[in-house]
């Protein structure tokens, strides 16, 4: 190593500012060029730069649970490629057993040359809609093999020596439902990495190689002092959280998943040893994105000013071992595994309050509700309609209400309008509220949870869900509530009416109501504590209602003008208090 | 002329507001008044009357009073709009508050968005629906509008805004419940989505709609009393208004939809700079606007700048980066396209726990401000850093009005560079080099971002630091030529004043292009324009040729989510319109998105008129210089040029001395409102505008 060399700190952060705007440089011109409304409505994609080893040396806004999963994917490629790797090539894949995710996710990655060596790569992820498998989509929960959920690409040039693989671009395209916006969306993607590519040579011509190199490598070593620092500011300690899904969508669950979290100074590891073999369906977890989504929770409690690159992750470990519910072995499907991938946030979020004693939230609300809806309109023309719903607000906390609808800070989709799917596909949206009475009740409730009520107008849609917490609802903390369990109902109100359940993939007919109540967010402290003012307030807005107040929280309000009766109240509250320390007592 | 007659401008900010006068020569008189917050009118009013006595120029010499203003803004931060009601479709009485799910802060488990500023009990629906084709599968039963009027009229409302889904296919029932409720709820103001924003998105429509009818009873009555103050003052001119989207409108249309004049301030110095680089020869530039705790920058291309459909509001934290939404409540109205970022003068430079060195986000604002203000601040900044290394007179800001502690600063700066283990000459250019960076973030924002190279562009630098900062981002961004106009320290203020009255009108026309002839197009467009011309002639634009009256048609492809604007070349429409429309269209497409879709149908979205009143007169002097200046004595000082140059005696200079003769750097041109800081290698000469244009060797 260029150890002699010595670091001016500011020509150093003058880089790390450079470098993070060629990677956000890239996801606007994926939004300006990209066709479908997963990319450039709900900006589902992330980009890097990584150094010529694979190590990444900047990542730009990004999605939270594309965290550290740039360099696996990169390895992947290089472990297949090894110095077969030229200027002008763009390699990649998106096979989970090569280092990516789950086949929707294309990772690309560019190389970058100065004086004819490699110097660095530009990367960038992008989630396509649909690459074909037997539900459209790609999210179906219920697969049990890779083979079944779309194309697999092994590593792969996507370009080679600036000229583009046509081979492997022609069968990506016949093997997706919606071929124009698909191939539209790679190639935006392609041109992305182009401009980062062109971009990058113009930030070296000012460097010396081997500077620039020196420079990475030590961006990557403040950052993970930064890490260090962060970490060793918290209270050493082991703790345990346990936390379940509901079920894999083909075996009857619940799936109780256990994380051990231990730190010392300034290191932390995360333990899901104690979690359960992998077993079947395409909810669970593969490693790099447990990962991932392990670094976006600890994250939540360092510095929100730290660069992301190789350095953060250095002193966070994850052990999970092959084979279990958060590593899955190949060739277990793994399509739906944003699943497990939630419940390993909240689980490592879960653990840090403990940790913390305190300082982290309750568990946020949602029931991890994606759709893929599919079929053909009345003229015979092909739809498919993507969504996902994966939380729908935030846990109370130890200063304030989890906020409603409160967007999650280690997961960013946004939600599509109302009428822009009406536009778009013969789907009607009956209804999108609040559901008074979800929230965790709590001294700081919980966000409520949300109802999506869609209607099928073509002759025949095939719908396809996945979701959670039907059963292992958004947890409380310090005798908070739990979040509302979701629920699913085919036809509401008709003759009809069915439950539906977590994870289904059905026909419907025209005219068909699909229901979907999403769960609500846990809550932070003991009810009976609550100020009878807020809950009052929570009333007048509707976002409880009388029984609730009472059932719940203690609170006795004057029927009629809702005002708080305090000393109503207090005989409520004495009640329900005698009654917990009785049942208390015995446990 | 027989009497020298005046215009004046004023932009009000948080902290001061800045009074220009121009004359009928080009002179320019200038007054900075600290804002009043509690009623900005007030200082307004104080800051006039106090100009005019020192001029000794009576009020009605005054032609012209143009005004920019942060009031719709602030009444959005600081929650003083009036109490409002949302009437919306059964189902979805939440879109509001359900918003988007987008985080701008991510990692941060302590962010919340802004409450909205209708609260759900306030939010009340009605049993109706139009399908997605515009069929009316449910009509509005006046039985239940009636019902909901009453509870509306218990709660003492000021405002309703009525949104129904897909009203801006097919607005019908969402116009009967606004006219029923209108009429109703006597005293209530009323607002349809579709009569402000007839566009798909149920929630960028509701809330563009909510943000004008909560914050509108608010505007009228600042318009009210800015009036009276003008009256008392006895300034007879009208009252006009810079919109967000660089036209000026009269208090009167303002009242009435004050969502346009949210970008207000900015919008003026985007639209002055526009102008003068126009006069100047200048087509291709980026107006780059720097303060105490932002920094602004805007494309010009081709002598237009940009305007982009939605802006944000009441967010708060200025924001780099436009992937980021969320932070605010959105409002579609066309906005002057402007980056900003939170960087400025009073960024704090700081070390982090890795021995890093940060310069904001943290800013020490107008309050304490810089450590040199000697007001209390003690974390160095941006400021005290110029001051460091001689960009700034050590003694005072030539105004005189502002002493500078140049050895706190220096300890403060030296404290840092210590604990960086460098030196603090070094330490303090990377504080301005860091700034630097930030900053070409909003640069890139408006250039690299959309496929535009920066270099090919002139920087056009405003604001107190635009000026001093300008030669060292250019070379980060490889531009080459720099434009400091004058008065740059308080542009704004006078941009506005070369701005034109404008009015944009729009109106709901969600067509499939192959299903409707030109002459529905033209039945529908025909009385925007009329309303346009009405408007226009009502001030004072009575013969034909001064109401410039251009018709947009908003089009996309069916499925898309967002229209173009696309110009037709003649209104009425004719036979060969809709074809042109067509080839207009495809060619934005490639340019904005990349490609076009030859063969996907197109979708009409809505009609715009653009009207503009044309000016009789040139609305810039031909020449301007500020008056009154008093000039800083010759002289010279050291001053630090980046370890290339190093230190360098640098000339100080007055603008005026660059008529003589153009001046090689290093050299310091030191102004009333600003410093222009020039490099060597750089040349700076000043044009016949009295512009300092300076250019590389």
């Amino acid at each position: 190593m260029e150890g002699t060399l010595k670091i001016d700190p500011v020509r150093r952060e003058l880089l790390k500012n450079a470098l993070v705007t060629i990677s956000d440089n890239m996801l606007v011109m994926v939004v300006r060029t990209a066709r479908s409304t997963n990319v450039k409505n709900t900006m589902d994609f992330s980009a890097c730069i990584c150094d010529d080893a694979g190590q990444l040396v900047a990542q730009g806004m990004a999605v939270p649970v594309h965290l550290g999963a740039m360099m696996p994917a990169l390895k992947g490629c290089l472990d297949y490629f090894g110095n077969d790797i030229d200027e002008g090539d763009i390699i990649g894949s998106n096979d989970p057993y090569s280092g990516c995710s789950h086949l929707n996710d294309i990772f690309t990655f560019k190389p970058v040359f100065k004086d004819g060596k490699r110097i660095a790569f530009v990367g960038l992820i992008l989630h396509h809609s649909d690459l074909g498998g037997r539900v459209a989509g790609g999210n179906a929960a219920d697969s049990n093999e890779i083979f079944e959920e779309g194309l697999r690409i092994p590593p792969s040039k996507f370009r080679e020596a600036g000229r583009d693989n046509r081979t492997l671009l022609r069968v990506i395209e016949w093997n997706t439902r919606i071929p124009e916006r698909t191939i539209a969306d790679l190639r935006a993607q392609m041109a992305a990495l182009d401009q980062a590519e062109a971009e990058l040579l113009k930030l070296l011509a000012s460097w010396e190689a081997v500077a620039f190199r020196a420079y990475m490598a030590d961006l990557m070593d403040y950052t993970e002092r930064l890490a260090r620092a962060g970490i060793a500011a918290l209270p050493d300690g082991e703790v345990e959280f346990t936390e379940w899904n509901d079920d894999d969508g083909v075996h009857e669950g619940p799936i109780r998943i256990h994380l051990k979290l231990t730190k010392r100074g300034e290191h932390i590891t995360c333990d899901f040893s104690g979690s359960p073999p992998q077993s079947g369906g395409a909810v669970h977890s593969i490693y790099v994105f447990t990962m991932s989504c392990a670094y976006a929770a600890v994250r939540t409690v360092l510095d929100p000013g730290i660069p992301n690159n190789a350095g953060l992750y250095r002193s966070i470990d994850v052990i999970a071992p092959e084979g279990s519910f958060v590593s899955a072995r190949f060739p277990a499907a793994v399509g739906s595994r944003g699943q497990a991938g939630f419940r390993v946030r909240s689980i490592v979020l879960g653990a840090l309050g403990k940790l913390t004693r305190g300082r982290i939230p309750a568990c946020p609300g949602g029931s991890e509700f994606a759709i893929a809806a599919s079929g053909h309109d009345a003229a015979g023309k092909r739809f498919l309609h993507l969504e996902f719903h994966n939380t729908t607000g935030n846990g109370g906390g130890p200063d304030a209400d989890g906020q409603d609808a409160g967007p999650y800070c280690i997961g960013n989709l946004a939600n599509v309008p109302v009428e822009l799917i009406e536009a778009e596909s013969p789907i009607r949206v009956d209804e999108y509220a609040f559901l008074p009475d979800t929230g965790g009740a709590a001294e700081h409730r919980g966000a409520l949870g949300i109802v999506r009520q869609y209607r099928f107008l073509a002759p025949e849609t095939v719908v396809q869900v996945r979701s959670d917490r039907f059963k292992s609802r958004p947890w409380g903390l310090f005798d908070g509530g739990d979040g509302a369990a979701a629920t699913a109902t085919l036809n509401p109100g008709t003759g009809d009416a069915d439950a539906l359940p977590s994870k289904f993939i059905r026909r419907f007919k025209q005219g068909d109501v699909f229901r979907a109540e999403m769960a609500g967010s846990g809550g932070y402290g003991d009810p009976l504590r609550r100020d009878p003012a807020a809950v009052q307030e929570d009333l007048r807005l509707g976002k409880v209602t009388e029984e609730h107040a009472r059932e719940a929280y203690g609170v006795m309000v004057h029927p009629g003008t809702q005002d708080v009766d305090p000393a109503g109240t207090r005989r409520q509250r004495d009640v329900m208090r005698n009654r917990a320390t009785h049942q208390g007592s015995g446990s | 002329m027989a009497t020298a007659t005046y215009r004046l401008g004023v932009d009000i900010g948080g902290t001061f507001t800045d009074i220009v006068l121009v004359d009928d020569g080009g002179g320019v008189f200038s007054k900075k008044v600290l804002s009043t917050p509690r009623d900005y009118s007030q200082a307004i009013e104080e800051g006039v009357a106090s100009l005019l006595t020192e001029l000794r120029i009576e009020p009605q010499a005054i032609t012209e009073f143009v005004h920019a203003t942060t009031v719709a803004t602030n009444a959005i931060i600081e929650r003083r709009g009036v109490r409002t009601a949302l009437v919306t479709t059964k189902g979805f009485r939440d879109v509001l508050e359900l918003g988007r799910f987008r985080s701008p802060r991510l990692y941060d488990l302590t962010f919340r968005k802004p409450e909205p500023l209708i609260p759900r009990d306030l939010r009340f629906e009605i049993a109706e629906r139009v399908s997605a084709t515009g069929d009316v599968l449910e009509a509005v039963s006046e039985a239940e509008l009636a019902e909901v009027a009453r509870a509306i009229g218990r709660r003492d409302v000021q405002a309703v805004a009525v949104t129904f889904i897909n009203a801006y296919v097919n607005p019908v029932n969402e116009l009967m419940a606004a006219e029923q409720l209108a009429r109703l709820l006597p005293g209530v103001s009323v607002s349809a989505s579709v009569r402000l924003l007839p566009q798909i998105g149920e929630y960028e429509r509701t809330s563009t709609t909510v943000v004008n009818a909560y914050i509108r009873p608010v505007i009228e009555r600042y318009v009210a009393s800015l009036r009276a103050r003008l009256a008392r003052l006895r300034i007879a001119a009208p009252l006009m208004i810079m919109q967000s989207s660089g036209g000026i409108a009269p208090g009167a249309a303002i009242a009435e939809r004050p969502i346009y004049i949210i970008e207000s301030g900015p919008a003026a110095g985007v639209l002055g700079g526009q102008r003068v680089a126009e006069r100047a020869g200048v087509t291709e530039l980026i107006v780059f606007d720097m303060g105490g705790t932002t920094a602004k920058a805007t494309i010009i291309e081709g002598g237009r700048f940009g305007l982009c459909p939605e802006t944000e509001v009441g967010g708060g934290a200025a924001l780099g980066n436009r992937m980021i939404r969320g932070s605010g409540f959105p409002v579609q109205v066309p906005t002057i396209d402007i980056a900003e970022v939170g960087a400025g003068g009073g960024s704090i430079a700081s070390i982090d726990a890795a021995g890093g060195i940060q310069v904001g986000p943290r800013s020490a604002g107008a309050e304490p401000g810089p450590v040199c203000y000697d007001r209390g601040g003690t974390e160095p900044t941006v400021t005290d850093a110029n001051l460091l290394l001689g960009y700034l007179n050590p003694g005072a800001l030539v105004g005189g009005e502002l002493a500078l502690s140049f050895g706190k600063a220096k300890r403060a700066v030296q404290e840092l560079a210590d604990r960086l283990g460098i030196g603090e000459v070094d330490a303090a250019y990377g504080i301005h080099l860091i700034a630097n960076a930030t900053m070409l973030r909003a640069l890139r924002g408006v250039s690299s971002e959309k496929g535009m190279d920066p270099s090919a562009f002139a920087l056009f630098a405003i604001g107190g630091n635009g000026p001093v900062h300008a030669i060292t981002l250019a070379e980060g961004a490889g531009m080459t030529r720099i434009v400091v106009p004058p008065v740059a320290g308080l542009f704004s203020a006078l941009g506005m004043l070369f701005a034109d009255v404008e009015h944009q009108l729009i109106a709901g026309f969600y067509r499939r292009v192959s299903a409707v002839t030109p002459e529905d197009f033209n039945a529908a467009a025909a009385p925007l324009v009329a309303e346009g011309e009405a408007l226009l002639t009502s001030e004072g634009f009575v013969e034909a040729a001064r109401r410039d009256i251009v018709v947009f048609a908003d089009v996309k492809y069916v499925g898309q989510t967002s229209p173009l604007p696309i110009a037709l070349t003649r209104f009425p429409a004719g036979d060969d319109t809709f074809a042109q429309i067509a080839a207009a269209f495809a060619a934005e497409h490639r340019k904005i998105f990349g490609y076009e879709s030859p063969g996907e149908p197109l979708q009409f979205v809505s009609i715009k008129a653009q009207c503009r009143g044309v000016p009789l007169t040139p609305r810039m002097p031909e020449h301007m210089a500020r008056r009154n200046e008093r000039t800083a004595a010759r002289a010279a000082r050291q001053a630090y040029f980046g370890p290339q140059h190093g230190w360098q005696e640098a000339a100080i200079i007055t603008r005026a001395s660059l008529a003589e003769q153009a001046v090689a750097g290093p050299a310091i041109v030191e102004e009333y409102d600003t410093t222009t800081v020039i490099y060597p290698g750089w040349r700076a000469r000043l044009d016949a505008l009295n512009n300092i244009c300076i250019v590389k060797d």
